[in-house]
């Protein structure tokens, strides 16, 4: 463990808790309309919140804990040093350029929505729309910590998987 | 520069092969590809920027927040340990035949379908329950593995299916996008099209296996003799030794048997109810998808606790669990989208537009030509990828030559079911090996699924001659 697993984790198991709360939520939500004949617009958006914050800012996470799917066809068979090299060069040519072109594209959004404090457009919404349009720089952001996380790691493997097979006498 | 998006094409399939993460992949492909694109300058990068917009569009998507909530759901009946209880009771209710068993586990798996939706861990949890149950029983290890495999993926297509969502909210949009915005389609209204041919699929499984038990009874261990001193192993093996032990038990038969079928009853009301309650919800139009949802996790939580099953050590497990694959899925949905966005970019959708709407034959060639090509992708990628990248492609195509948005739905999930069905590279047979002991062969599998897939085809042709099946529930319950 190091402080990039710890940092991924430490924010993964964090946003899980926001899945219970999102039933909470909705649940309330449901009560309200019930009861007062009136669902508000502020806990709807509360539970869209919550969701982006929890899949979004778990992204990372799931990559540490390796469970984005893959087609594991040929992968499965492939031996240490050669799924190494697939997640070494994933991570340099299609993770990382993923993570920075995301972050490129939701920049002008953000920074203009910060700029003019948004406010949700419902009546009754939340304020601060910008908060919500920053988790798409800080996905790419925790994304990137990972993606270093997992390029040292397979340099690190790669290294001792071929130290391995030079001193194999075999 | 429609070339380049068939390249594109091609080339992420290769990409996908080396077993990178999928959604990385589909979105490295699409960005590396655009950038050779506006380095031609054939791409303008303002379209890129789109991407911003589209992104964040995912996030306030007021349909797919249900999905998260639908996982959650699945995990905590899981570990309420509703599939043993489920097995268990159905079990007693069904009594001695020797089908029974094997009817009781497509019944219990079509319920655990409903309730979870995810083909992986329903094929898991039967197979972990179910398969031991089975083979002790003498069931040979084929119709077993045939029947875990077919009750398994059965989620894909009973509702409240978390396929049924993502693919009712794709086919929404691309309805939409064809400028039939009038008559607008709804997550409830692919549930309430899904509901018959799940039904329909589930009497011929149980058909089928009444029917081999009549005409080959030695597969359900019909003449091996019923040993007393079984080892028990587990908590479900003893209790259906117990009740084949009840109804042994000559004096008392009747009147225990009752008492343990009325015990049974009540184990198969509380997730029946929980499964009425959400579907029942979303159809009536009570509820949204995401209210529903989130009932159904509640009352999953109460089930939980009924069964003394809910601790802060399983929250915290199915929260975090649900969490990595919400993320995982909706991962997906962003590398799909920014690889549609680079496709659009090179006209790669018009293309694909003007080869099916110009085959020969009209919507059942072009019907045909997309169904067999999911067939087949459906042995290397997963559901959501087909729904998200594929899905968007082909739909509008085929309901611009008339298709009915419900019934493509349907025809979808039915196929992709087949396909994870089917061997040598179908998921549902890779997640069953992953589970059973080494005494159930690979090709025992294989070969249990065969028939299975034989009833599959026939749903689906029967889906593709009346079309009725699939829309008759729908447009009386919306009318």
């Amino acid at each position: 463990m190091n402080v990039f697993d710890n940092l991924s984790r430490f924010v993964g198991h964090s946003v899980a808790w926001l899945t219970l709360l999102m039933i909470v939520f909705s649940l309330l939500n449901i009560l309200s309309s019930w009861l007062f004949n009136s669902s508000s617009i502020a806990i709807q958006e509360s539970v869209t919140w919550m969701h982006g914050f929890n899949f979004l800012l778990a992204i990372a996470y799931t990559l540490n804990k390796n469970d984005h799917v893959r087609v594991d066809i040929f992968y499965a068979k492939m031996s240490f040093k050669n799924k190494a090299l697939v997640d070494l060069i994933g991570s340099l040519f299609l993770l990382t350029p993923t993570a920075l072109f995301i972050a490129w594209a939701s920049w002008p959004a953000f920074y203009l929505s910060w700029r003019v404090s948004e406010v949700s457009p419902e009546p009754g919404g939340l304020p601060m729309l910008f908060v919500l349009k920053a988790l798409l720089l800080l996905m790419p952001l925790l994304l990137i910590m990972e993606a270093i996380n997992q390029i040292i790691k397979n340099i690190q493997l790669i290294i001792k998987e071929t130290h391995n097979a030079t001193r194999d006498p075999n | 520069m429609e070339w380049l998006a068939l390249l594109m094409f091609i080339c992420v399939c290769l990409v996908l092969l080396t077993g990178y993460p999928v959604a990385f992949s589909l979105a490295g492909t699409g960005i590396l590809f655009a950038m050779i694109g506006v380095q031609m300058e054939l791409i303008h990068p303002a379209i890129l920027k789109n991407a911003g917009s589209r992104l964040f569009g995912i996030i306030q998507n007021p349909t797919l927040i249900a999905v998260p909530l639908f996982i959650f759901m699945g995990g905590i009946l899981e570990k309420a340990k509703i599939a043993d209880n489920l097995l268990n009771g159905i079990a007693r209710l069904m009594g001695e035949k020797p089908s029974g068993l094997g009817v009781s586990v497509i019944l219990v798996g079509a319920l655990l379908a409903a309730s979870t939706g995810i083909v992986g861990a329903t094929v898991v949890t039967m197979g972990l329950i179910s398969l031991p149950v089975m083979l002790k029983k003498g069931y040979s290890p084929s119709l077993a593995s045939g029947i875990i495999c077919a009750s398994g993926t059965l989620g894909q297509i009973i509702p409240p299916s978390i396929v049924l969502v993502l693919l009712g909210d794709v086919i929404a949009s691309a309805n939409r996008d064809v400028g039939m915005g009038n008559d607008p389609i709804s997550v409830g209204d692919l549930f309430a099209g899904a509901l018959i041919p799940g039904f329909i699929l589930v009497g011929m499984y149980i058909l089928y296996l009444l029917f081999l038990s009549k005409f080959s009874p030695a597969q359900f261990g019909a003449n091996l003799p019923v040993e007393d001193s079984h080892p028990i192993n587990s908590r479900e093996e003893k209790s259906i030794v117990d009740s084949q032990q009840d109804n042994k038990n000559t004096a008392d038969k009747t009147h225990f048997s009752s008492q343990s079928k009325l015990q049974a009853l009540k184990v198969i009301i509380a997730p029946l109810a929980l499964i009425f309650l959400v579907l029942g919800s979303i159809m009536s139009g009570v509820a949204t998808p995401t209210e529903a949802a989130a009932v159904g996790a509640s009352g999953a939580l109460l089930l939980a606790i009924l069964n003394r099953q809910l601790n802060l050590k399983n929250l915290t497990s199915v929260m975090r669990s649900t969490t990595r694959t919400s993320s995982m899925i909706f991962m997906i949905l962003i590398g799909a989208s920014i690889f549609s966005l680079v496709f659009r970019a090179f006209n790669g959708d018009d293309a694909i537009e003007n080869i099916l709407a110009n085959l020969p034959g009209g919507l059942p060639t072009a019907m045909l030509v997309v169904m067999l090509t999911m067939f087949v992708l459906g042995f290397i990628l997963d559901f959501i990828e087909i729904v998200f990248v594929v899905v968007p492609l082909t739909a509008p195509a085929l309901i611009a030559l008339g298709a009915d948005p419900i019934w493509l739905g349907v025809m979808i999930a039915v196929n992709l079911q087949t396909s994870f069905l089917t061997p040598p590279f179908g998921f549902a047979l890779f997640y069953l090996r992953g589970v059973a002991p080494k005494t159930v062969k690979t090709e025992n599998i294989y070969k249990g699924v065969m028939p299975f897939i034989g009833i599959q085809v026939l749903l689906l042709i029967l889906l593709a001659i009346y079309p009725q099946i699939t829309t008759w529930l729908p447009s009386i319950i919306y009318s």
